[in-house]
C-alpha cells in the first residue's frame, strides 16, 4: 500500500506538472524524440542495407567461388582495410584466364561474366537493367529455373547467337507477362537480342533485372575489350572448394600480382560484408547519438529551470515530511518520463517512416532498435535528470520555503 | 534507530529548568540548549539566533513575539526541525536531533509536527483536497486511519467542504489558511507551529483562524507554538517568549 500510494502520487505530481507546462513538456520531449528517431532510423536503414547485400550473395548458391578484380575480399584485407585498392585498378580477366581456370580438374564449372548496367528497350518500353555476358553453365551453377522458354546453350555461345534469357523482373517490366516475352526482341546499346527464355525469380534484385546473353555475343560494341568482371567457379563436391580456390589463385598469380584479384567463397564475402556494415552502422549510430545527447541536455536544462521554479514547493514538501530521497525521486521520475515519452514518440515516428519506405527498401526495425530507444532514453533521463534532482533534494527545507 | 521508541521514550533525564507549576516534574518534549544560528547574506554575517535555551512541554500554547528581523521565525523553524542550528543542541524527547538521519527527521516532520505559514504555502497545482492529503503521501509506514475520511471530516469541521475540488488560488485567504491548518493536523501532530498565521488575513478572518488553533489546543492537547509581531495576538497564548536581535529578552518593548 505504501509504495503504491507513493508511486501514484509521484505520477500524479508528474502529470500535474506536465499539464501546467504543456508547451515546455512537448518541446523538451521533442529533443529526445528527434534523437531516438534518428538513431532508430539509422539502425533500420543500416540493417536494411546489410540484409539487401546479404540477400544478393546468398542467392548465388553455396559451392560457389568467385574471382573478383582487386583485393576487397582478401582474407588479410577483411574488414575493408584495403578498400582503397577496391575493384578499380584490379585485373581485367579475359578468355585466356577462363581457359586456364578450366584446367583445374576439380572445377566443374568455370563461368565468365561480363556485367554492364544499361538501358534496355523493347518496342516503346524502356527500363534500366543489366546485360550479363556469360556462358550456358551459369544457369545450372546458380540453380536457375525457367518460367518460360529455354536457356541458351553451348552452341549459342560458340555461334555468337543474339539470344537472351531474361530475369523475371525485367521480363515483367517490359512485357507484363513473361510468356509473352518469348520470341520478342530487346535492344541494348544498339544490339538486338531475341528473348528465348525467362528465369524464375531469384530474389537477387540485380539478377532478376538482367538480360543474360552468350558472352561471345557481347564482344564488340557492348564489350570491346573482351574482358570479364567476374569468373564464377563451382564444384559439385563441397570438399573440393579449398582445392579449387588454391589452384585458381596459383593460376591467376602467373598473370596478375596478388593484390589485383581475389578468389573468394561466398561465406567469406558475407562475413566481410557483415564486418563492413557493422562498422558503418556503428558510425551512423554514433552520429545519431549526438542528437540524443543534445536532447538530454535539453532535459537537464529544463529540469534545472523546474527545480528553481518549484523551490518553494520543494520546501513545502520537505516541511510536511518528504525526505531528500522523495524529492530526488520526484524530479528524477519527471526527467525519465519526459525522456521516455520523447523516446516513444521517436520510435512511433521511425516505425511509420520505415513502414513507408519498406516498399522500395528493406529497412527493418528490430528488437535492438526498440530496446535501444527505450534503454537510451531512460538512461538519458536518469543521467541528465539526476543533477537537477540532486540540487532539488539538497535544498534545506527552510531556504526552499523562503525562496521567492 | 526506532522512531516510535524515540517518540515514546519515557523520561530518563531530570528536568532542570522548571517553567511553570504544572511542569515542574515534567520532561520537556523539546529542549533547546544554547542554540545559535548564523547564516550569510552575501558577505554579511547574520546572527539570526544567539545562545537561546528553551524548554517546551507537552500541551503548551506559546507565542514567540518579536519585531520583523528579530529572528523569531528562525527560532521557530529551529524548534520545528526545519532548520539545523549552527551551534548548540536540540533534544526531542531527550534525543539529540543532530544525530538523526534525513529520513528520521523527515518522518518527524511528517508525523510529529505540523506547520501553518503566513503565506499559507499551499501547492497551487493541487486542489484543496490533494493539498490536505499531501502529508499522508509521505508517510512511510502504514497509516492507522483513513486519510480520505479524515480529510473530509476536517474540511467539514472548517466549513470548506464545498471547496474541496478548488485550486488554492481560487479561494479566499481565510479559506486557504483553513486548508493549511487541515494539512498541518491531518497526521495528528503533537506540536503545531504557526508562523504569523494571521499576517495575510483581514481583521475578521484573522481571529477566526486563531480560534481554530486554540480549539485544537484545547480539544486535542496539541502543543501550539505561534510566531507573531503583534502583542495582542501574542497575549492570547498561555506563555510568551520575547526575542530581540536573536536573543531572548525578559520583556518585550
Amino acid at each position: 500500500m505504501k509504495t503504491k500510494n507513493g508511486l501514484s502520487h509521484l505520477l500524479n505530481t508528474t502529470f500535474a506538472n506536465f499539464k501546467r507546462n504543456k508547451a515546455r513538456t512537448i518541446l523538451t520531449s521533442l529533443g529526445i524524440m528527434i534523437g531516438v528517431l534518428s538513431v532508430v532510423l539509422l539502425i533500420a536503414l543500416g540493417l536494411g542495407l546489410k540484409n539487401y547485400l546479404k540477400e544478393q550473395f546468398e542467392n548465388l548458391g553455396s559451392n560457389l567461388i568467385i574471382v573478383f578484380p582487386g583485393n576487397v575480399f582478401n582474407e588479410e584485407g577483411g574488414g575493408g582495410a584495403n578498400f582503397g585498392a577496391g575493384f578499380a585498378g584490379g585485373a581485367n580477366f579475359d578468355e585466356k584466364d577462363v581457359q586456364n581456370l578450366k584446367k583445374i580438374p576439380e572445377a566443374d564449372y568455370v563461368v565468365p561474366a561480363f556485367f554492364k548496367s544499361i538501358t534496355i528497350e523493347a518496342g516503346s518500353e524502356k527500363t534500366s537493367g543489366y546485360v550479363q555476358g556469360t556462358s550456358e553453365k551459369l544457369f545450372p551453377l546458380l540453380n536457375n529455373q525457367l518460367v518460360a522458354g529455354r536457356f541458351f546453350t553451348k552452341s549459342d555461345v560458340q555461334r555468337k547467337t543474339k539470344n537472351a534469357v531474361l530475369g523475371l523482373t525485367l521480363a515483367e517490366t517490359l512485357f507484363i507477362n513473361p510468356e509473352r516475352a518469348i520470341g520478342k526482341t530487346i535492344k541494348a546499346s544498339d544490339q538486338r537480342f531475341k528473348i528465348i527464355g525467362v528465369i524464375e525469380k531469384t530474389g537477387d534484385r540485380e539478377m532478376d533485372n538482367t538480360a543474360n546473353v552468350p558472352y561471345k555475343s557481347t564482344f564488340g560494341k557492348l564489350n570491346p575489350d573482351k574482358t570479364f568482371f567476374t569468373i564464377y567457379l563451382g564444384t559439385n563436391n563441397e570438399e573440393n572448394i579449398t582445392t579449387v580456390k588454391e589452384k585458381a589463385k596459383k593460376i591467376l598469380l602467373k598473370r596478375y600480382d596478388k593484390d589485383s584479384f581475389s578468389v573468394t567463397e561466398q561465406t567469406e564475402i558475407l562475413s566481410t560484408v557483415n564486418q563492413i556494415f557493422t562498422i558503418v552502422n556503428s558510425i551512423l549510430v554514433a552520429i545519431g547519438s549526438i542528437s540524443l545527447i543534445v536532447g538530454g541536455i535539453g532535459i537537464m536544462n529544463i529540469m534545472y529551470a523546474t527545480v528553481t521554479e518549484r523551490t518553494k514547493e520543494i520546501g513545502i514538501r520537505r516541511a510536511i515530511g518528504a525526505t531528500q530521497k522523495d524529492i530526488l525521486n520526484q524530479f528524477l521520475a519527471e526527467a525519465v518520463i519526459l525522456s521516455v515519452f520523447g523516446g516513444l514518440l521517436g520510435l512511433i515516428l521511425a516505425s511509420l517512416i520505415v513502414l513507408a519506405i519498406r516498399t522500395v527498401f528493406p529497412a527493418t526495425i528490430n528488437l535492438l532498435a526498440v530496446t535501444l530507444a527505450f534503454g537510451v532514453s531512460t538512461i538519458i533521463g536518469v543521467f541528465f535528470g539526476v543533477f537537477p534532482a540532486r540540487r532539488a533534494a539538497k535544498l534545506t527545507p527552510i531556504e526552499a520555503i523562503r525562496f521567492q | 534507530m526506532n522512531l516510535t521508541l524515540l517518540l515514546s521514550e519515557k523520561s530518563a533525564r531530570k528536568n532542570s529548568s522548571p517553567m511553570g507549576k504544572n511542569q515542574k516534574n515534567q520532561q520537556p518534549i523539546i529542549k533547546l540548549e544554547n542554540i545559535s544560528k548564523i547564516y550569510y547574506l552575501g558577505d554579511e554575517k547574520v546572527k539570526a539566533v544567539q545562545n537561546v535555551s528553551i524548554d517546551i512541554f507537552k500541551k503548551e500554547y506559546i507565542s514567540i513575539l518579536g519585531a520583523s528581523g528579530s529572528g523569531k521565525s528562525t527560532l521557530m523553524y529551529l524548534i520545528g526541525l526545519l532548520e539545523i542550528p549552527t551551534s548548540g543542541n536540540i533534544y526531542l524527547n531527550n534525543k539529540d536531533i543532530s544525530k538523526l538521519s534525513d529520513k528520521q527527521l523527515s518522518e518527524l516532520r511528517n508525523e510529529y509536527v505540523g506547520f501553518v505559514f503566513q503565506s499559507f504555502n499551499l501547492i497551487n497545482k493541487f486542489t484543496v483536497w490533494e493539498n490536505i492529503l499531501l502529508p499522508t503521501k509521505y508517510r512511510k509506514s502504514k497509516i492507522n486511519f483513513n486519510p480520505e475520511k479524515k480529510a473530509e471530516e476536517l474540511l467539514k469541521q472548517f466549513g470548506i467542504y464545498d471547496r474541496k475540488d478548488f485550486f488554492p488560488n481560487k479561494i479566499s485567504g481565510g479559506q486557504q489558511q483553513r486548508v493549511a491548518i487541515a494539512r498541518a493536523i491531518i497526521m495528528n501532530p503533537k506540536i503545531l507551529f504557526a508562523d504569523e498565521p494571521t499576517g495575510n488575513l483581514d481583521s475578521k478572518t484573522g481571529p477566526e483562524i486563531l480560534t481554530i488553533l486554540e480549539s485544537l489546543h484545547k480539544k486535542f492537547d496539541t502543543t501550539i507554538i505561534m510566531v507573531t509581531h503583534e502583542k495582542e495576538i501574542a497575549k492570547r497564548a498561555e506563555k510568551q517568549i520575547y526575542i530581540k536581535d536573536g536573543k531572548l529578552v525578559k520583556k518585550y518593548l
